[in-house]
């Protein structure tokens, strides 16, 4: 593309752009006219926590002693959570499929 | 050494709480009548965001009183002369009523372990951490607290008392202390000690605020009582009357409700606030006026 | 060895240890005791990779993903006193996990949480005014030399997997079902972007990333359309720059002496 015609595109998409960003429907998110790229996912109201403290850690004395030793020989364990229902229907490799790890064993 | 009192205004003699971001649009809405409100300092070390804006509307109307937890001022290196400039620039940003930090170290070799961890009582320590002290109040050009710790072990090295410990800093540096009455309880019952005479050990006009927080009991391997210093709890009903008892010596005194784990709504730590409120000002009734001297 | 470096060893230390030189009133084991501070470092530093990942978390369930963080937290305890932002590397290790080698989206899932907590604590800055915009609009010779100055939260990330729909099924009451409709072997990249006091998490296509990616740079604005269009020619301009004037993206626009068009 040449210099004179990425300007001249430019100058039309950057008009397009602003029209676009004031029609009320962009906020609504999910208006036919729009593509991929202005999908919004946001995260409602879910406010992070501080992370510094001055209390002493719940549970009281169990998570300083490790049972799982992933460098030693006593990892066994496979997640157990929502990625049970993920896959991939395109990957040929069964990309997002569960495998139990069953590399080392207590 | 810094000579003055707290800077003025200091606090007001009354009841606080921790400020939980859980409580940020509860506290704005309801603009509660409350004595003040405290912040863990390195939680606000970050650039911008709701942390701040929440922050920023609620110290328009209320006192505030910046706790650090992570300067490590027991530590064994020199304290962290960026984290120093970090806690100035909070400082000059909010302008708080108190700054405290703690009698513990949770930096070693450039690694932080995020707890506040125990010193020994010797020499040695004492002259590091007194050294520290003048180092933040020079550099924050202000008088600090320092608080006592909940301790859960003793060192072999000890020399003094924990209590002779903090008096001496408070001699050498000038600084305040921040009683955390639950940390007296805490550690008294893990040490086998009376936390009544730790109490009467204090220099009490060193004393410009108190802590109160609930916590979780465990027990040691001979089976005796380890309490541990959760926040995760009402404060418990010997926590009061140990506070009640710090009262009778000390007169009104800034104190705040803490709570960081299993945090409540927050008017049952505003009703706690208030409860502390309530015994600051009986007790201080019938509080015989040579104490007051 | 120091007292305190023997002491921090011994705080995360796999097997349990004690240091020396700990006593206890009553003769007691101080192993015991001294498992209290063990047990305070090691939760206080899952529970923050925790709060930052939620849906790493959810994916995975607590257990497992509380046994990773602890040895990530083993490994690379913080380096500074300001845990905000504990964890950078944390995706990484992730990546390397064997254990998790069968979720080879895992990783980017903590990516992309990462970059929400960092979008989180930016700084704040104004976007620019409508006018601004429409100056500009107004005088197209400039456009392809002006440059933007992006807002300081906003994050770009590409994933070869549908990380943002992984991350956005998870936000929803029917997780479940948001689930099936993701294909995780899709390639997915990502806006984030603080909007007032929420962070938002856009959808947008590869080319869209190299072109905010290059405006980041402080490339102008044509060079950066140009630099899009070598990367994917169904690139979509208009989209992209609507994307960023509504989402408040663009904090001030430049137009540096000399390259006037």
């Amino acid at each position: 593309m040449n210099k004179t015609m990425t300007a001249a595109s430019l100058a039309f998409a950057f008009g397009a752009a602003m029209s676009i960003a004031a029609a009320p429907a962009f906020a609504a998110s999910h208006g036919g006219a729009m593509k991929a790229d202005m999908e919004k996912e946001k995260c409602f109201g879910v406010a992070m926590k501080g992370k510094n403290d001055c209390k002493a850690g719940a549970g009281t004395t169990c998570a300083g002693t490790s049972k799982m030793d992933y460098q030693g020989n006593a990892w066994s364990m496979v997640p157990k959570g929502t990625c049970e229902k993920t896959m991939s229907k395109t990957s040929p490799t069964g990309n997002g499929q569960l495998m139990e790890f069953k590399e080392k064993k207590a | 050494m810094i000579g003055n009192a707290s800077p003025a205004p200091g606090l007001p003699a009354r009841g606080g709480v921790g400020l939980k971001p859980e409580h940020f649009r509860d506290i704005l809405a309801s603009a509660p009548d409350i004595g003040f409100f405290e912040i863990h300092a390195e939680n606000y070390m970050v650039d911008g965001g709701p942390f701040h804006h929440y922050l920023g509307r609620i110290r328009e109307n209320h006192c505030l009183s910046i706790h650090g937890v992570g300067l490590s001022i027991g530590g064994e290196s020199p304290l962290c002369e960026a984290h120093l400039d970090r806690l100035a620039r909070l400082l000059d940003r909010y302008q708080p009523e108190s700054f405290s930090e703690h009698l513990a170290w949770a930096s070693h070799g450039g690694a932080f372990l995020n707890d506040l961890l125990p010193v020994p009582y010797d020499a040695a320590t004492l002259a590091r951490v007194c050294a520290h002290v003048d180092r933040v109040q020079d550099r924050l050009g202000r008088r600090m607290l320092l608080e006592n710790p909940a301790t859960y072990l003793e060192f072999a090295a000890s020399t003094m008392a924990e209590t002779e410990f903090i008096a001496e800093v408070v001699k050498r540096t000038g600084c305040g202390l921040l009683l955390d009455v639950n940390n007296v309880y805490v550690a008294c019952v893990n040490h086998h000690r009376d936390p009544y005479a730790y109490i009467r050990a204090l220099p009490p006009a060193a004393i410009g605020q108190i802590h109160l927080a609930g916590f979780a009991r465990d027990t040691d391997a001979a089976g005796d009582p380890l309490l541990i210093d959760s926040h995760g709890a009402p404060v418990a009903q010997a926590v009061w009357d140990l506070y009640a008892y710090a009262m009778e010596r000390l007169g009104p005194t800034p104190t705040l409700i803490e709570r960081d784990n299993d945090i409540p709504a927050f008017p049952v730590l505003l009703a706690e606030a208030q409860r502390a409120e309530a015994i600051m000002n009986e007790v201080d009734a019938v509080r015989p006026q040579e104490a007051l001297a | 060895m120091s007292p305190h470096e023997a002491f921090a060893d011994s705080l995360l230390a796999v097997q349990p240890a004690c240091p020396p030189g700990l006593i206890t009133w009553n003769g007691s084991d101080p192993a015991r005791r001294f498992a209290v501070y063990r047990n305070n470092v090691m939760v206080s530093l899952i529970d923050a990779l925790a709060d930052t990942c939620p849906v790493t978390q959810t994916l995975v369930g607590e257990e497992f993903f509380r046994a990773v963080a602890a040895e990530y937290a083993r490994a690379n305890p913080p380096r500074s006193p300001v845990m905000a932002h504990y964890g950078a590397d944390f995706a990484g290790f992730i990546e390397e996990f064997a254990p998790a080698a069968g979720l080879p989206y895992l990783a980017d899932v903590a990516r992309l949480e990462m970059l929400r907590a960092e979008a989180y604590h930016a700084a704040d800055a104004e976007p620019v005014s409508p006018e601004a915009i429409a100056l500009l609009a107004a005088d197209p010779g400039r456009l392809p030399a002006a440059r933007f100055t992006l807002h300081p939260s906003l994050r770009i990330m590409e994933s070869r997997h549908a990380v943002v729909s992984l991350w956005a099924a998870h936000q929803g009451d029917d997780v479940y079902s948001a689930l099936a409709a993701v294909d995780t072997a899709l390639p997915e990249s990502a806006l984030l972007l603080r909007a007032g006091l929420d962070v938002e998490i856009y959808r947008i296509t590869a080319a869209t990333a190299t072109f905010i990616r290059h405006l980041q740079a402080g490339r102008g604005l044509g060079t950066a359309v140009d630099l899009a269009l070598a990367a994917d020619a169904a690139f979509d301009m208009t989209e992209a720059l609507g994307l960023l004037i509504r989402a408040g993206a663009i904090g001030g626009i430049t137009h540096p002496e000399g390259e006037q068009t």
